[in-house]
């Protein structure tokens, strides 16, 4: 047992923190838009090669990765291609990388601009390069960039060989749960701070018990969530990816909802940070089914029902 | 990170169960109840106790030279792990280790530690802890049970409650008030449970039997040797134990065990098919998960020399959550099993969950450490 990172890890840290420092600080407050994109932060972050991270310092260090890209205000595509691409697909695919469940005709996050799709079809999962598609670009609220294409063909797109749903799932969960723990740990932050600042009554709003209580269990769940984030990754084993996305899914209802209320008609605006947050964690805890879903497949592995 | 035992620990474990095994009666289930304080249980541990010495699985982290195996934290957490998950065949024994030996070994004089470590390393000897008063729970430092410092002893009047274990402790590591009021005038006294003038009730609970007390000090006399640590500076020896107790026991291990024989009930039954179920079922083993690596991350600290911080609160908070969701669970779609009284473990597991949010201190209490000392909240001005 050791649950500190290694000195890897460790410089690992450093070195992002380093590098998404000047992205951290700048919120594109008063002016800010629905939907934040930042293609500088790919690019450095390609140029610095963190999307080969998997490859040199495995899942965990994918996960710090996804995390930490998490917690900026800008939206961007690393989980699938960080981590979700590498462990199923020795070939390497064109990002940024959209996930499927099986229908590109459903809204999917990342669509307009990806350059592949990892997909589930029956058992199997296939890479389809989108080069050909025509995809719709759907103009949403929620953070992410959607879109669909409903003329693609899926099974003219090549099978990974031997990779199965399960495994395409795994994955899937385990980069969503650590999306959702970075977003919901820049929530948490801001809203602390929010109202040690903010004063009604005479007094900041976070003197106030029922507000440092709510919030200190959010926090609660914010350290349970990513624990169980990092223990599915060092494990490989799939009920543990499917219980982290569980928990981090019920997390992320809980924490929007608590640091919403907590900023009062602020935290509405499109002119306060907030809402970079929310609308990625609104959109998280549906993912996949949502954490009921993730549970029940969690069980039937647990428990072979 | 690192979330596997070694070889080591896993040997350890299993050298436990062995003798878990071999000791424990077949009929364990119906005659101790998984309850800790019950007359069966409390006979049991102190042939029990002295075995485990024997067997150098009493107490594996202290230092060797007072007693102790030398060995990890982790060692004591997994020895804890697996005895509460029996329900504690200590009884209450794991008190003195995991908190009052300690508390001798950093305050107690030469003499003190002579008579007690001997006594907690052969399993000879147990406590209760006498802290808690009617009008001082969770701001314990309100506490007005009064000993006069006479010159030649202290002299005790007043009254505790709550007290696990009273009855048939040996001693008592009891809070008194010397001084003013507040933290400063705080003292502590270890006290033989058979002094005259100590009057013990037991109060029936929800707990199990003797798990809690009231005991009354007429007139208590015991010498001034019976001081732990500075008269009036017990405050920073209540510190030291509280901080030992609150990831102490693994309460999730009995809780852990009792879910899991809920759905292996609700599984012969037929009735873990609802995809309702399934998910409530994955939420608890979240929760459980989340507890148990949050408190190994407090052990991990233990083992690296950090000195406890918040942390502790957050694991023990987690804690009460998980208790609470297989509480739940449990109560939703097993009430049938238990309440037929024939299975003892899933019953005992499913009422004592009721306990972890409020013994040791409140979950509230937890939350207000949080606040403070995690996310630097503002107090009321
Ligand atoms: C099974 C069991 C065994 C115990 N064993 C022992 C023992 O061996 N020795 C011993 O000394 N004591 C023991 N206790 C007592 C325990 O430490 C106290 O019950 C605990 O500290 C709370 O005190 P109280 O019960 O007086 O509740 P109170 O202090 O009256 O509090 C009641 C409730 O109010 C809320 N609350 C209190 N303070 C705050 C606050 N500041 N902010 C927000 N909410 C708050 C909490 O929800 C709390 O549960 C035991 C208790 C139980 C249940």
């Amino acid at each position: 047992m050791d649950f500190d990172f290694d000195s890897d890890h460790i410089a690992l840290e450093a070195g992002l923190d380093q590098l998404l420092a000047k992205y951290r600080g700048s919120l594109p407050v008063g002016s800010a838009a629905a939907l934040q994109e930042n293609p500088a932060i790919a690019a450095s972050l390609r140029d610095a090669g963190y999307f080969d991270i998997e490859r040199e310092m495995g899942a965990t260090g994918a996960v710090m990765l996804i995390e930490a890209v998490a917690k900026l205000p800008y939206t961007l595509e690393v989980a699938a291609s960080a981590l979700v691409a590498p462990k199923l697909s020795k070939q390497p695919l064109r990002g940024p990388i959209a996930l499927s469940q099986g229908s590109l005709a459903t809204p999917t996050r990342f669509l307009p601009q990806a350059g592949s799709a990892l997909m589930a079809d029956g058992n199997q999962v296939r890479a389809m390069d989108l080069s050909g598609c025509k995809v719709e670009a759907l103009t949403s609220q929620f953070a992410y960039s959607y879109g669909r294409c409903a003329a693609a063909d899926i099974t003219k797109a090549p099978v990974l060989p031997g990779v199965t749903v399960g495994q395409l799932q795994q994955w899937w969960q385990i980069g969503l749960a650590a999306e959702i723990v970075g977003a919901m740990h820049s929530a948490i932050d801001l809203t602390v701070e929010y109202v040690k600042n903010r004063r009604q009554f005479n007094r900041p709003l976070g003197s106030f018990q029922v507000i440092q209580h709510r919030l200190s269990e959010c926090t609660v769940l914010l350290h349970a969530a990513r624990l169980l984030t990092y223990k599915a990754a060092w494990s490989g084993e799939p009920t543990d990816a499917a219980l982290a996305a569980t928990y981090a899914q019920d997390a992320a209802v809980r924490v929007v909802y608590e640091t919403h209320q907590f900023h009062g008609a602020i935290g509405l605006t499109l002119e306060y940070p907030l809402h970079y947050w929310t609308n990625r964690l609104r959109r998280l805890q549906g993912e996949l089914g949502g954490a009921s879903q993730q549970g029940s497949r969690a069980a039937q592995a647990l428990w072979a029902a | 990170m690192d979330f596997k035992w070694t070889t080591e620990h896993d040997a350890y474990r299993q050298r436990i169960k062995d003798v878990l095994k071999k000791h424990l009666p077949a009929d364990w289930a119906q005659k101790s109840l998984y309850d800790n304080g019950s007359d069966f249980t409390v006979a049991f541990s102190r042939t029990f106790c002295p075995i485990l010495a024997q067997e150098g699985l009493l107490i594996p982290h202290w230092p060797k030279e007072y007693g102790g195996g030398g060995m990890d934290a982790f060692h004591h957490w997994i020895l804890n792990e697996e005895m509460w998950a029996e329900g504690e065949p200590r009884a209450y024994q794991y008190m003195s280790i995991n908190w009052v030996g300690p508390a001798f070994i950093k305050f107690g004089t030469e003499e003190q530690r002579k008579v007690h470590l001997k006594g907690i390393t052969s399993g000879a000897i147990s406590y209760c802890q006498g802290f808690s008063e009617p009008n001082a729970g969770s701001d314990l430092a309100a506490l007005s049970t009064r000993a006069e410092n006479t010159g030649s002893s202290y002299v005790i009047n007043g009254s505790k409650i709550w007290t696990s274990a009273a009855s048939f402790a040996d001693y008592c590591i009891l809070l008194v008030r010397t001084g003013l009021q507040g933290r400063g005038g705080i003292t502590v006294l270890v006290v033989p449970m058979d002094t005259k003038g100590i009057t013990v009730r037991v109060i029936p609970s929800l707990q199990g039997a003797r798990a809690i007390h009231e005991v009354f000090f007429d007139n208590v006399e015991v010498p001034l040797s019976a001081l732990l640590g500075e008269q009036d500076k017990g405050w920073g020896v209540v510190t030291q134990i509280l901080s030992n107790e609150r990831i102490g026991a693994p309460r999730y291990a009995l809780t852990w065990r009792g879910f899991n024989r809920g759905i292996e009930l609700l599984k012969q039954h037929g009735r873990f098919k609802d995809t309702d179920v399934q998910a409530a079922a994955a939420r608890c083993q979240g929760a459980l998960e989340a507890a148990k690596a949050l408190a190994l991350r407090v052990i991990d600290g233990r083992v690296k020399g950090k000195p406890a911080d918040a942390e502790t609160n957050v694991a023990r908070y987690a804690a009460v959550m998980a208790d609470r969701s297989v509480c739940e669970f449990l109560g939703n779609y097993v009430p049938d099993f238990i309440f037929a009284a024939d299975e003892p473990m899933l019953a005992s597991a499913y009422k004592r969950t009721a306990s972890i949010g409020i013994a040791a201190g409140a979950a509230e209490v937890q939350l207000n450490l949080i606040s403070r000392n995690l996310l630097k909240m503002p107090r009321e001005e």
